[in-house]
């Protein structure tokens, strides 16, 4: 495994210069007022400078530097950042962890366009750097997270620090034990033992500390050589998105129900293309005048990822869908969301790359000229007699979707 | 050669690519799709069927069976197993189960029926999933109630446009007489004309045909084999699967037996 950590600026910081860029290059403290018992969220480069730490008093920060300006945290113009920064690192990356202020990324493999590591580490982070507008990030790389973080924290803004696989323990050695993640009771216990680095620690031998420290003596023992397996924490995505349009009034003329439904459509769309997501399933419902709603859904051939995948696909259920009277809303629904561009492909097949597109060409030839225009065979698990029970036709889904 | 022709060669080739022009002595060069079966790829159209460009198997008679459509089913089957495929089927002969006992991976094909005899629709069906990305593609055009050549004429021209553009192979099974505009479009044509039933045990097991490359723009034509396209039992997919379902056959064209009359054969 091969890890990415990137450190950048505080989310909560960026946002906060974001709203009031005539604060860049002065002392800034989020967290709220200084009145506030809350503790300091993030810092400016020039508040940091003034001795201020993320986790202090916002009192003692006020303290320390009387010239900061004093920004409470937006923590939804924070969630929209990270979602903007998960769904442009998602297109490079398969797996991607967004946190306060840094990120990590799975590496493994080989990109299909940077085939050298250092190339692909140099794309994420000006990536990291175009969406943030904070500055270059500190990159690290290695293959381990703990051993990547300590990377970064050892690199500077702009430059990238790789640990060779096999050298990760090495490269531990003389680092301090205040980097350790652990219980500071236990980091206690290892310097009362006269252990003053990293490499000292990884000379003891697991049974030792475990001896010592029981299951998290075992733990601590990788982490030091830099043998730890925790990956990457993929946060889920959303599992589904809607939107309704209310008509002016009770409307039966399908070219008002199909504008309607383009109306809806185009906005999850755009919604899904600005966070780099696409759809499984998408679901049509009308909402009847004095009557139950009706609705109808389907799997896209492939994940539907922007306004026309999308559209293919209601288009085809506009078809299906026939109001029993008046209709006074009508709502699309796009759920099962992933992210757009971690498909997993086949390895065995030359040619995948193109699967999502013959998939939609499919559905859109389905929507025209019926379903039974393309399909495909599947043996029956119980054949039966007949030679044509041997078979059955199905939708040609990619698997991705199923 | 004068500056005034050299520059307007040069303009042609900008204009539509290297490809447009070349000099009469120069073979095409065309990238191949080995088949795996030797008397095709070593006989009949050597390294293979010609990526890019429109292979057709044509009937040599327009009475009894040819072979063509279980010829293309099996070359279907073959490249089933590495690659997606589509499957026109204009003809309405496919079997699903047939071609899964030709040892095809049923869920890399795609069958596409547009229609009986709707060649335009067929044809135009063809060139969406080969636009989109299909690198293999064969359309098995029927024999009955055969469209007037003006209305699928320019969707045959399209496809092929399109399976050049995107380097795809191309494979029509045609009736005979074969059309002017599948003669004109085709870059290898193999006519196929068969030569009798192989039996054993007086049960059918499969077909001999010979089959003549008449045309050939990517090598020398004339070239001629007997093929046995052998029927593979049915209900026994995992017999079949492996083996090949094309193979030269040990007989010479003089021990063939006559083609029985009322013999239905698919393809």
């Amino acid at each position: 495994m091969r890890i990415l950590c990137a450190l950048h600026a505080h989310l909560g910081l960026v946002t906060a210069l974001q709203r009031f860029p005539e604060l860049h290059g002065e002392p800034v403290i989020v967290g709220g007022a200084p009145e506030l018992r809350l503790p300091v969220v993030a810092a400016s480069a020039a508040a940091r400078a003034a001795g201020v730490r993320p986790g202090q008093p916002l009192r003692q920060a006020q303290q320390l530097c009387p010239a900061a300006a004093f920004v409470p945290i937006d923590p939804a113009a924070v969630t929209r950042l990270r979602e903007a920064v998960c769904a442009t690192l998602l297109r490079l990356a398969p797996a991607v962890e967004v946190g306060d202020d840094e990120v990590f990324c799975d590496i493994s493999g080989r990109h299909v366009q940077h085939l050298d590591e250092a190339a692909w580490a140099a794309a994420i982070a000006r990536a990291l750097d175009a969406v943030l507008g904070a500055g270059s990030p500190a990159v690290g790389m290695a293959g381990s997270r703990f051993v990547a973080r300590m990377a970064a924290m050892r690199s500077g803004p702009g430059r990238i620090r790789r640990v060779r696989p096999a050298e990760e323990a090495a490269f531990l050695a003389p680092l301090p034990l205040e980097v350790l993640p652990i219980d500071p009771a236990m980091a206690a216990r290892l310097a009362a033992f006269g252990l003053d680095c990293l490499g000292a620690v990884a000379g003891l031998s697991p049974a030792d500390l475990q001896r010592q420290f029981g299951p998290e003596g075992i733990r601590l023992h990788r982490l030091v050589r830099g043998e730890e397996t925790d990956g990457v924490h993929v946060e889920p995505a959303a599992q589904m998105w809607s939107e309704r349009l209310v008509l002016a009034g009770p409307v039966g003329d399908l070219e008002v129900l199909l504008q309607a439904a383009r109306h809806c459509t185009e906005t999850l769309g755009a919604r899904l293309v600005e966070r780099g997501l696409a759809a499984a399933t998408v679901t049509l419902e009308y909402e009847v005048e004095e009557s139950v709603p009706i609705a109808v859904a389907e799997v896209a051939p492939a994940p539907a990822g922007n306004v026309p995948e999308a559209w293919t696909v209601v288009l085809g259920l506009l078809g299906r869908l026939q109001p029993p009277g008046p209709v006074t809303a009508v709502r699309v629904e796009v759920a099962q969301l992933e992210p757009a561009g971690g498909r997993q492909t086949d390895l065995l097949r030359p040619g995948d790359s193109a699967r999502d597109a013959v998939a939609l060409a499919a559905g859109r030839l389905r929507a025209r000229f019926g379903e039974a225009a393309v399909r495909r065979p599947r043996l029956a698990l119980d054949p039966g007699d007949l030679p044509e029970r041997r078979y059955v036709w199905e939708a040609p889904v990619v698997a991705a979707a199923s | 050669m004068p500056d005034s022709l050299s520059a307007a060669l040069a303009t042609l080739r900008r204009r539509y690519g290297p490809q447009a022009l070349r000099r009469g002595d120069q073979q095409e060069a065309a990238e191949r799709w080995p088949t795996g079966i030797p008397i095709l790829d070593g006989v009949l159209m050597p390294g293979g069927l010609p990526r890019g460009r429109i292979t057709v198997l044509a009937a040599s008679s327009s009475r009894g069976p040819s072979g063509r459509l279980t010829l293309l089913q099996s070359l279907v089957a073959l490249a089933s197993r590495s690659r997606d495929v589509g499957y026109v089927d204009l003809a309405g002969t496919l079997d699903p189960g047939f071609l899964a006992d030709l040892g095809a991976d049923l869920h890399a094909c795609l069958v596409l029926t547009p229609g009986h005899d709707r060649w335009e629709r067929g044809l135009a069906m063809a060139r969406t999933l080969t636009g989109a990305g299909m690198p293999w593609m064969g359309v098995a055009l029927g024999e009955q109630d055969r469209p007037r050549t003006a209305l699928w004429e320019h969707a045959l021209a399209a496809f092929a446009e399109t399976v050049s553009k995107r380097g795809a192979v191309g494979v029509i099974a045609a009736p005979a007489p074969l059309a002017a505009p599948l003669a004109h479009a085709s870059s290898l044509t193999l006519t196929c004309a068969a030569a009798g039933w192989q039996r054993a045990h007086g049960d059918v097991t499969g077909l001999r045909v010979r089959v003549t490359t008449t045309k050939s723009k990517v090598g020398a034509p004339g070239a001629e084999a007997m093929l046995l396209l052998r029927y593979p039992r049915p209900y026994a997919v995992a017999e079949v699967l492996g083996l090949p379902s094309v193979v030269a056959p040990a007989l010479s064209i003089a021990e063939t037996e006559p083609m029985p009359a009322a013999a239905v054969a698919p393809g």
